[in-house]
């Protein structure tokens, strides 16, 4: 392949000028995509590298997940809260915290982290590697870069995504105790006996669905720019993860909204 | 060194305050730059006006800063009126939706996301061009052709922001009031005279200013926070892609604390509501 930029992941199928660039570069990721998934069944899968963008991605989004949670945690509850105190309902404060953490605050927080730290770090990672060369040198080696680079990181932004979800969920449920009980004087006991009133099994799952199809798409989109970069040098790489971080943030909330939309059909009943 | 980790050790909380002073001094000189800026760069900061609302390069292509925010507060304001219709629902209240809408959105949603939005597009396309001028040394260029560059690059783009930010963010509002109504109206089949008389009777006019004054604090930080790391990024290509990265996940935590430190500020405990009028 001795295509450069967004033609190398391209279908080969002409589109009118003006549009091809935006459909090619979406027609580019889905079939970057389409190879990723089916590298995932191929042998030899790379378990080391695997593992170790898992590390990667844990180690860069673990503090900056606390650290956007924990405000949000009690931001939400105390608008809620504020909300449930007027209703006469501050005993359902704690079904509340549960429902906004796991359907909403767990998702949302773990997409922002995902793309804005990791899917950001793996774009600068490989559009430095793409523009040095190395990728094409890999291909001279005959070693394929979707299945040796972008399975393992897809993958690892999915794992770690569905890992920092249930983190987020848990803190957002912790800090919302402490805030509700300690800062706006809500019954502990009636807290607790709250948590499970609005929110079962199928909401917990939707949310790690979410979170799932959210970290595999923010690695995909990160490895597609990264790899598709165009011309060279410094601007080019800047410009390549800022674009990573727009395009990742607005293919997160369409999945967020059909997704919530799939989930409420489904639990309804 | 005799014992490098003890001295390594010793060395890392200085490391610590001297980045936090070096940081304090950057933004102090920028904002302190903003009347020279505005004097002698008046041309620049026109041209900045128009690169941060509509963004620039393949950014530019699909509708810049104004339709990416637009997009992310639609697609919010539409979740948020999925969610809260069938959860009031599960309590017989579906008919207080547009009072959701007119508390949330404009309390909590709007300016989370519009900061959010700020900070992925304008803010992380800060960086990116302040990374590859410094790279590129023509950061140094500016300066040995006797041009300030702090004023030059990093006080224009902030007063530029803080021009382009008020349209910015009431276009911001209004789409994420009108993706509510649509999905609550149109979707779900409430009255729409319903949705009205709730989103009307609830919507605070003293809310929505505060809600605007987060979003000019937070334009501001943003800014900062991404001036800052793109104007000294370091190490080639790849430091720039870092470096933008880096600035993305400080001004996340950055765009929340200010949501939440100002609505502590401004409604207090208890909150500045009342339901019953």
């Amino acid at each position: 392949m001795a295509v450069k930029g967004p033609e190398r992941w391209s279908m080969g199928v002409g589109v009118p000028k003006g549009l091809s660039g935006a459909m090619g570069a979406v027609g580019g990721l889905f079939s970057m995509g389409l190879d990723a998934v089916k590298f995932m069944f191929v042998r030899p899968f790379y378990w080391r590298e695997f593992l170790e963008q898992c590390w990667f991605v844990a180690r860069v989004s673990l503090a900056p997940t606390l650290l956007v949670a924990i405000p949000f945690t009690v931001l939400v509850s105390f608008t809620l809260n504020i909300l449930l105190r007027e209703l006469g309902a501050a005993d359902l404060s704690g079904a509340g915290a549960a429902f906004g953490a796991v359907t909403q605050i767990g998702p949302t927080v773990t997409v922002l982290i995902v793309a804005g730290a990791g899917a950001t770090a793996m774009c600068a990672d490989l559009g430095s590697r793409t523009i040095r060369e190395e990728i094409d040198a890999m291909e001279v080696l005959g070693i394929n870069p979707v299945q040796r680079l972008v399975t393992p990181r897809m993958l690892a932004a999915g794992l770690v995504a569905f890992l920092l979800n249930s983190l987020v969920v848990i803190v957002g449920i912790v800090g919302g105790y402490f805030f509700s009980v300690f800062v706006q004087d809500v019954n502990p006991g009636a807290f607790a006996a709250g948590l499970t009133l609005l929110t079962g099994v199928p909401e917990v799952i939707i949310s790690c669905v979410k979170a799932l199809l959210f970290g595999l798409m923010a690695g995909l989109i990160a490895c597609y720019r990264g790899l598709s970069i165009t011309g060279g040098g410094a601007k080019a790489v800047g410009n390549a993860v800022n674009e990573t971080v727009v395009f990742a943030f607005m293919a997160l909330f369409v999945i967020n909204v059909v997704v919530t939309a799939i989930g409420i059909q489904m639990t309804a009943k | 060194m005799t014992y490098p980790r003890i001295a390594r050790t010793l060395a890392q909380p200085v490391g610590l305050l001297s980045r936090i002073g070096d940081q304090t001094l950057f933004y102090g000189k920028a904002i302190g730059g903003t009347p020279h800026a505005f004097i002698h760069f008046r041309k620049e900061i026109v041209r900045l006006i128009a690169e941060i609302s509509m963004g620039a390069g393949v950014l530019a292509m699909i509708g810049g800063t104004l339709v990416i925010v637009g997009f992310l507060t639609l697609a919010t304001g539409g979740t948020l009126a999925v969610q809260g219709y069938s959860s009031l629902g599960n309590i017989g209240i579906e008919a207080l939706t547009g009072f959701l809408s007119a508390f949330i959105n404009v309390r909590i949603a709007a300016p989370v996301i519009a900061g959010i939005g700020l900070a992925a597009t304008f803010g992380a396309g800060v960086t990116a061009q302040l990374g590859a001028m410094r790279i590129n040394e023509e950061i140094d260029a500016l300066e040995s052709m006797a041009i300030r560059p702090i004023e030059y690059l990093v006080s224009t783009r902030i007063v530029a922001g803080m021009i382009a930010i008020t349209p910015l963010y009431s276009i911001a509002v209004i789409l994420s009031f009108l993706a509510s109504r649509f999905t609550t109206v149109f979707l779900f089949g409430q009255s729409g005279g319903l949705y009205d008389h709730y989103f009307n009777t609830f919507l605070n006019p003293i809310d929505l200013l505060w809600s605007f004054v987060q979003a000019i604090l937070m334009a501001l930080t943003i800014l900062l926070i991404h001036t800052y790391y793109g104007y000294f990024a370091t190490g080639g290509p790849s430091g720039v892609g870092v470096a933008v990265g880096n600035a993305v996940r400080t001004s996340l935590i950055v765009v929340v604390s200010v949501t939440l430190l100002v609505s502590l500020a401004v409604y207090g405990s208890n909150g500045n509501f009342n339901l019953s009028g």
